[in-house]
């Protein structure tokens, strides 16, 4: 009846862990995200509905702005460069929700671990720890992919933004996109366990993007010294180069200096985050204060 | 010895007064205990003002919303929206606030202690509205007066008669807070459907830009919430813009609004109340 285990096997002794072994921990991470994501339907929200009210609000400010006879059209085409204001903010209010999105559930990942009293069970297995914080980005990014598709979906049927770039360019921009979003999530994740409860900190960097990244407004109607301040932020570029992509039918080249900046932020991001998980890590063995709340 | 008459288990005028000042008193400690949550509710409707403020100036001309104007009546673009800030600062507040009350209570685990002491449970409500109405008027004052410094804040009207047709609007907001309460105590797992019932409301009342400006088959949305009026009466009274209906007519509403609101929010209070002392829910989560 029983298969035979070569416990000696380095695949299959807990204590010393192989690459096949933390992969399949990795997967049974992404596996437990998953489940969990479907276990509470209020996702069917996140995804189908908050795409759609999110910018309205943004768009019927617009239109009230553009006036009865499009008045005001005119001055947002010669700040602004199109007409589209629609197609202008659909894609910068997507970018912050999906930043939005990420910080809350990336950047809590770990603190909801430890508010479920798993985190250190968790830890006390001989698994390489920065899987529990991939394994989450992962499965949040499959579950952005669909949500990213559903909102342009929305933003055609009930706004009428229309596409007319290119979908291979589009999906160039999210991938060169991805590391610097989840990057900061990981960076986030590292602080949240250390400083617990933190939602005040999601206020202020998503404040920030909000304000310095132009989700709604061309840069350049900012004061200068803003403007310097938003080159700083990667989802800067990654608005810009999604409209141009998606909106202003840009080509390769014309999006490649945007491209490389993000993949650069990308970079950063990703190692300042895997070096403040090693510091929390470190930290939290050192003081014990893991699974304090 | 003191006389039956200071007992709790013979509540008197005097000790209902007592309760509604402890509860009042409770949730100001309670609030003010801690101080970057009192911070944050005042920075961050200016950092959701920001994107509205900027992109009004890629629509302006010298500080002049043209176009804007078409739908309003006024220029003043950017007072149009402080003021809608300042009257979503109490959407916000009757929502997140009163409508989390009694869940809060339940989670910190003191709701089936209060309700056992002989006290109305109305009463308690109506003490968390006196401090509700009275911080979010301290931090939405605050708000307008920074956003107002860094951005411009200008009226023209009359400031009385605008504060006077408010009141009822508040009032009738409240009274919809008692049932919203109750209903949250009841849903307990709330949180997604505060949030976008908060900002549908916000978004069909014209929080930041006239309702006329909505397309078409979203028009009756805006016009069947009688809060759209309290917003356009108040703008205005304030700004000189054009208004929905005629204004005499608008602040009837708001009044009317006001009595439905209290008779509807008392009787779904109790309802949902006594439902939840029957089932035995109070104490689960």
């Amino acid at each position: 009846m029983a298969t035979n285990i070569d416990i000696l096997s380095p695949a299959n002794r807990a204590g010393r862990p192989s690459l096949v072994s933390e992969l399949r921990a990795f997967g049974g991470v992404v596996r437990k995200e998953w489940i969990i994501f479907r276990r509470y339907p209020s996702w069917i929200i996140a995804m189908f509905v908050w795409p759609v009210i999110f910018p309205a609000v943004y768009i019927f400010t617009a239109r009230a702005l553009a006036g009865p006879n499009g008045a005001g059209m005119a001055i947002f085409n010669q700040t602004a460069g199109t007409t589209d204001y629609l197609g202008y903010i659909a894609i910068g209010t997507i970018v912050w929700m999906w930043q939005n999105v990420v910080l809350w559930n990336v950047g809590f990942a770990l603190r909801e671990e430890q508010l479920r009293g798993t985190l250190e069970t968790n830890w006390l297995s001989p698994t390489w720890r920065y899987s529990f914080l991939l394994g989450s980005s992962v499965t949040q990014l499959v579950t952005m992919c669909v949500f990213l598709t559903v909102s342009a979906l929305e933003f055609w049927l009930f706004f009428g933004v229309r596409y007319n770039g290119n979908l291979g360019l589009v999906l160039l921009v999210i991938l060169a996109a991805i590391p610097s979003i989840y990057g900061l999530g990981i960076a986030f994740a590292s602080l949240v366990v250390t400083a617990k409860e933190a939602h005040t900190f999601v206020f202020l960097i998503r404040g920030m993007i909000m304000i310095f990244c132009g989700i709604t407004y061309p840069l350049s109607v900012m004061p200068g010294w803003m403007q310097g301040v938003s080159r700083w932020l990667p989802q800067t570029y990654v608005i810009a180069a999604m409209r141009q992509a998606a909106l202003g039918g840009a080509s390769l080249t014309e999006l490649l200096p945007d491209l490389v900046i993000l993949l650069a932020f990308g970079v950063a991001w990703l190692v300042i985050g895997y070096l403040l998980f090693s510091v929390m890590e470190r930290r939290a063995r050192q003081t014990g204060a893991i699974g304090q709340y | 010895m003191g006389t039956n008459d200071q007992s709790l288990s013979r509540p008197n005028f005097f000790s209902q007064l007592r309760l509604l000042a402890a509860v009042a008193h409770k949730d100001w400690l309670v609030y003010w205990r801690y101080p970057l949550n009192a911070t944050s509710s005042v920075l961050q409707p200016i950092v959701w003002l920001v994107p509205i403020y900027f992109m009004g100036l890629a629509f302006s001309i010298n500080g002049k919303a043209v176009g804007f104007a078409g739908y309003s009546g006024t220029t003043n673009y950017i007072s149009f929206a402080l003021i809608g800030m300042v009257l979503g600062s109490f959407i916000d507040a009757v929502f997140w606030g009163m409508g989390f009350s009694l869940k809060e209570d339940m989670n910190t685990g003191v709701l089936e202690a209060n309700w056992l002491a002989p006290a109305s449970r109305l009463l308690i409500m109506t003490g968390r509205t006196f401090t509700s109405l009275t911080i979010t008027t301290i931090t939405s004052l605050l708000t307008l007066f920074i956003s107002g410094s860094l951005f411009g804040f200008s009226i023209i009207g009359n400031l009385g008669l605008a504060i006077l047709t408010v009141l009822p609007m508040l009032v009738g907001l409240y009274g919809f807070g008692f049932a919203f309460a109750a209903l949250v105590l009841v849903l307990r797992d709330a949180n997604t459907m505060v949030d976008v019932s908060n900002f549908l409301v916000q978004t069909f009342s014209g929080t930041s830009y006239p309702v006329t400006a909505l397309p078409r088959y979203l028009l009756p949305f805006a016009l069947a919430l009688p809060l759209t009026y309290g917003f356009d009466a108040v703008r205005h009274l304030l700004l000189g813009t054009r208004t929905l209906l005629p204004l005499p007519l608008e602040i009837g509403l708001m009044l009317t609004f006001m009595l439905i609101m209290i008779v509807f929010g008392i009787w779904i209070f109790r309802r949902l109340e006594y439902r939840v002392r029957m089932k035995g829910t109070l104490g689960t989560h």
